[in-house]
């Protein structure tokens, strides 16, 4: 069982985690020829099934075993953050799964260059005596033109998962979406839902003072471009509507049954209903979720992607991040699964 | 029911929520408001306890449009508070909301948007062009409305391609009458810089005192006027004087106590514009909470100018102008309920304060014996 990898984009792979590791603290990653699968199965709240191209974090990526050269792993989230977040600053970062007093663990060791003036030795001394530049520089050629590499070593104690054990695992099903809807800039829309969440919980504190600490957003959505997000209490009801927004078109090579298929999907069906300007009562599919899982969710924002909206009325919510990535090809998924309280 | 197909009671828009939420923001300290509306406009009140209150005016110039629409006095018992209401009372309605959930309604855009902190070639996803509204600073559109009696107040905010509707539950209101203050029978009045008087409770709340003591007196034809605090730590002065009005005579060094306040006198001839006793032989003297004051710290530290008035009960007004961005001046009142000296405090407390009276009057007037000679 073998896995090497060097990081290419640091920067992804640190708001990925940390994003990942706002929904739950372990995360099963399943390391193939192909691609790389993160799925996060909290007891309560979201689930993430998120599948990446290789190339979208890593580079000179192998894995080995024996198992089809599948490998599968629980990777505790929060210690591979913090790994993460301290090559940040990294010239370079390689991953590998390694194995230490019989214990597997991912070994991420993080090359980093200083420069030139702000090496430990002489990092004030040389700073503020630079106007002797004479002196300073035969320091500067005698350590290598004045830069070095600090190497750091991060060790992830991690389980290796037997291909029985996520046998049992698979992506949740769900019917076919009455609208899909391409949703405003994440953090936006965060700011937003977190404002509500905040106005639930100042209206629970003045109100009956039995209100549930639980906030309920309600997130609706119609073919006509038009999200919604609503919340009660018994001070205030408040919604925001947003106009202007994609729906985009199925492809017909993707829907089952083709182009009958699409003719009797239950997009088609609810474009018949509601308005562009969000004022009909008509057309919407929504969905009751819990605020503060939805900030959670939000926080997958920072990754600036296109996020696609899958609404089943009354019962589940799907987002589909797509990862941005240079080619434009081969796009990497994250998939929220959200479900809906009922009333 | 003939009342469902009349006009709103009001409607009125402003190019701003921020001048709502800045004004608003000073009276935050209760739950509940309660909701004047009148043709010159809104005024919002909340009370504490009964012996302080506040209150905040939006004057219809803070509108673009300000339509009131007297209702009907009510037949019968159609609507939920026409029971036991007055007429006078439905001729100009008043209701009860949630102050906090009105004051984060009105800041949901704008202030929170992530793209506002990052320069326009960072952000993700450019919310504005060069003639789009935010350039114009008019990018939080905000429609105030009120249907009729007993139906929700209804704020809509609109930006760019959000809009935002928040009914706001309105709830009977809980108190009818304010707290009563004789503006003919002022005892004393002084205007000065809002943000004096902020830096002067500043300064004395870092004791955490339990009264604050208003002391004003003309000594030798010249106003005096100090707050004092006292609580369990100790007790502190801060005394505002102003200089020698006499014609003809040089003005002396000014003789502010240090941390009377930090700016230079001499640019600021007189720290109290105004300065009225109704009987200026007597030293006026009267005691509040400072707990109560402190609420309107807020309001002290926008403010422009404060008007400090007592009257003759010892109730004290103090009205805060406070310039808003359109130029125009609006008004934010507080109102507050003397502590009954010496009656009913316990003995330990009385001394405290008898000491500290009788010290700072008659310090005061050796200082002020002192500038004048």
């Amino acid at each position: 069982m073998r896995f090497k990898a060097s990081i290419q984009n640091i920067n992804t792979f640190t708001k990925l985690t940390a994003s990942l590791n706002s929904l739950g603290p372990l995360a099963w990653v399943k390391l193939s020829d192909d691609q790389v699968c993160f799925t996060i199965i909290p007891e309560q709240g979201t689930q993430v099934w998120a599948v990446l191209s290789i190339d979208t974090i890593f580079e000179t990526y192998t894995v080995q075993s024996a198992a089809g050269n599948v490998i599968n792993l629980e990777v505790p989230l929060t210690s591979l953050t913090r790994a993460l977040k301290s090559a940040l600053n990294a010239t370079s970062a390689q991953i590998r799964l390694t194995k230490k007093d019989n214990i597997p663990l991912l070994a991420l060791t993080i090359v980093t260059t200083s420069a030139s003036n702000s090496y430990a030795a002489f990092p004030t001394a040389s700073a503020n005596n630079n106007n002797e530049d004479g002196v300073d520089a035969p320091f500067d050629s005698a350590f290598g033109g004045g830069s070095r590499e600090t190497i750091v070593t991060q060790e992830v104690p991690v389980r290796v998962l037997g291909p029985d054990t996520v046998a049992g695992l698979h992506e949740p099903q769900c019917r076919e979406p009455d609208v899909h809807i391409i949703l405003p800039p994440l953090l936006q829309l965060k700011s937003i839902s977190d404002r509500f969440t905040k106005l639930a919980l100042a209206g629970a504190k003045s109100g009956s003072g039995t209100t549930a600490a639980r906030t309920r957003l309600e997130l609706a959505a119609n073919m006509h471009g038009c999200l919604r997000m609503s919340i009660k209490t018994d001070a205030m009801s408040i919604s925001s509507v947003w106009t202007d927004l994609n729906n985009p078109e199925l492809d017909p090579n993707q829907v089952a049954g083709g182009e009958i298929g699409l003719a009797e999907h239950p997009s088609t069906r609810m474009k018949q209903l509601g308005t562009a300007d969000g004022r009909s009562d008509e057309g919407w599919a929504s969905v009751r979720i819990d605020g503060r899982d939805w900030g959670k969710v939000m926080s997958v924002g920072r990754l600036g992607g296109r996020v696609i909206a899958c609404f089943c009325h009354d019962h589940a919510l799907i987002l589909y991040v797509y990862l941005p990535n240079e080619n434009g090809e081969d796009e990497s998924v994250l998939t929220y699964y959200v479900s809906s309280y009922s009333a | 029911m003939d009342d469902e197909d009349e006009l709103p009671i009001l409607t009125a828009v402003s190019s701003s929520a921020r001048q709502l939420y800045l004004l608003l923001r000073c009276i935050n300290f209760s739950e509940k408001a309660h909701v004047q509306i009148n043709e010159e406009g809104l005024k919002f009140s909340v009370d504490e306890a009964s012996v302080m209150e506040g209150s905040a005016f939006l004057d219809k110039s803070l509108f673009t449009t300000y339509t009131f629409r007297a209702p009907q006095p009510p037949q019968h018992s159609q609507h939920s508070n026409s029971d036991d209401e007055d007429e006078h009372l439905s001729a100009t309605p008043t209701f009860q909301i949630s102050l906090p959930s009105l004051l984060e309604t009105l800041q949901i855009f704008g202030l929170t948007d992530p793209n506002n902190n990052r320069p326009p070639w960072a952000r993700d996803n450019p919310t504005s062009t060069a003639f789009s509204n935010n350039v114009l600073g008019m990018n939080n559109m905000c429609r105030i409305s009120y249907d009729s009696p007993g139906s929700p107040l209804s704020i809509i905010l609109t930006e760019a391609t959000i809009r935002t509707t928040c009914n706001l539950s309105t709830y009977e209101p809980a108190f009818a009458e304010e707290i009563p203050f004789d503006r003919q029978s002022l005892a004393f009045k002084t205007i000065m810089r809002g943000s004096w008087l902020f830096d002067a409770i500043s300064e004395l709340a870092s004791t955490t005192p339990e009264r604050l003591t208003l002391v004003a007196r003309m000594s030798h034809g010249k106003p005096y006027f100090a707050l004092s605090s006292s609580g369990s730590l100790g007790s502190a002065r801060v005394e505002f004087n102003n200089n020698p009005r006499g014609p003809g005579r040089a003005p002396p060094p000014p003789p502010t106590n240090a941390n009377a306040n930090p700016d230079d006198p001499l640019t600021q001839p007189n720290l109290l514009e105004t300065f009225q006793l109704s009987d200026p032989d007597t030293t006026l003297r009267s005691t509040y909470k400072f707990a109560l004051i402190q609420k309107a710290a807020r309001a002290m530290s926008v403010s422009t100018k404060v008007s400090i008035r007592a009257d003759t009960q010892g109730v004290l007004s103090l009205q805060f102008m406070i310039e808003v961005e359109s130029g125009n001046v609006s008004f934010v009142d507080f109102r507050f309920v003397p502590l009954v000296e010496d009656d009913e405090e316990g003995g330990e407390g009385m001394d405290v304060d008898e000491t500290m009276g009788g010290r700072s009057e008659d310090e005061g007037g050796t200082d002020d014996d002192d500038e004048d000679m």
